[in-house]
């Protein structure tokens, strides 16, 4: 098909935006554009000569496309581009930097979970896993994609506002010489040092020490 | 950071390294505009290198962007050339670790890291000098997850 004269402006920040390696391009509507303008989007792998086209995101009025299937395998690296058309006339292709999903995603938070006895918790804690395709596609935890996966885990005594952080490789810890009949609130967060990838905190998980014997 | 590559064991920087390339990495990256090429990663994955010769094929890297890489990157832009420098300065030192290795016959190259190299070679020769090592440093991370992945 003839290609049409591209005077349209660009869509503006065209990224990747990655969690858990689900990785989804976005951007902007191009400047001045008011309703109706359709985006196409095609992508490549760095360092292999051909674009591909994401036909799911042909002719799509969204500003985001989910190319997690496209870049799930994270020893590549990626581009992404799109285009914008409105009226007969369109954008150019706009591509996003080269993508590497293995150190450009976040990482959620962690699972956590709290149990107590008297004088002592018990934290067990879960990495998140790998984005995929499927339920039934096999798991993997991203405990197996970095190595050096840590967990800082923040421990606060409700009464008395003291609080203390551990650093732990394996996913469990036991916090004993507490309080008997006192609230914790645990929360924890992911530290991977190289590539440095840091979840946020999770949200505080609440358990009382059983009352002395 | 010690790294176990076969019988050698070589102790790396590699947070300050990643930081490095972190903090210049779009810039480097946005210099090179062939999408299509690869010097690391295709036609061959380094992921896809044995275990037996991932020390051979570390000496061969290291020694690559000490010798072919580094030295060819200077920018007009000084924060650029502080973090290149810093980074090939850690590899200096790595490269030490695994030429003695080598020179003690604990690091020998198989008929696979040899040819693996070569392709390397034959990409990067396939550029012109500056282009090629630019592409090169935009590479790094591809040479340091490959190292962290089994450490």
């Amino acid at each position: 098909s003839g290609e049409l004269y591209c005077s349209l402006p660009n869509p503006r920040n065209v990224r990747f935006e990655s969690i858990n390696m689900k990785n989804v391009l976005h951007w902007s509507a191009p400047e001045g554009t008011g309703d109706g303008v359709l985006y196409k989007v095609k992508y490549a792998i760095y360092g292999v000569g051909k674009w591909i086209r994401k036909p799911e995101c042909r002719n799509i009025n969204r500003t985001w496309c989910d190319l997690s299937s496209e870049t799930s395998d994270y020893e590549e690296q990626y581009y992404a581009s799109v285009k914008a058309f409105l009226n007969r006339t369109c954008s150019d292709w706009v591509e996003t930097p080269r993508f590497n999903p293995l150190t450009d995603t976040k990482i959620d938070p962690p699972m956590v979970s709290v149990s107590s006895t008297d004088r002592s918790i018990s934290i067990i804690l879960t990495a998140p896993e790998k984005w995929k395709r499927s339920p039934e596609e096999e798991s993997l935890s991203l405990l197996q994609v970095y190595p050096g996966l840590q967990y800082n885990v923040s421990v606060l005594n409700k009464k008395t506002k003291k609080r203390w952080f551990f650093s732990i490789s394996n996913n469990t810890l036991v916090v004993p010489w507490l309080e008997p009949g006192t609230a914790y609130c645990v929360s924890a967060q992911i530290h991977v040092s190289t590539p440095l990838l840091d979840s946020g905190f999770s949200k505080e998980y609440c358990i009382t020490t059983l009352k002395d014997k | 950071k010690i790294f176990h590559l076969g019988a050698c064991r070589v102790s790396m920087s590699m947070t300050e390294i990643r930081a490095g390339f972190t903090a210049i990495k779009a810039k480097i990256q946005s210099r090179d505009p062939v999408r299509t090429l690869s010097i690391l990663s295709h036609p061959h994955s380094l992921h896809k290198v044995k275990s037996s010769d991932r020390c051979c094929m570390a000496h061969q890297l290291f020694t690559f962007y000490v010798d072919k890489v580094f030295k060819h990157c200077r920018t007009e832009d000084s924060f650029v050339n502080r973090k290149i420098s810093s980074i090939a300065n850690s590899f200096l030192s790595a490269r030490r670790k695994l030429r003695q290795c080598h020179e003690q016959n604990n690091c020998v190259c198989g008929e696979e890291s040899t040819e693996k190299f070569k392709q390397i070679l034959a990409n990067y020769e396939g550029l012109n000098v500056t282009s090629a090592a630019m592409k090169s440093l935009g590479e790094l991370d591809i040479l340091l997850d490959w190292m962290e992945k089994s450490r």
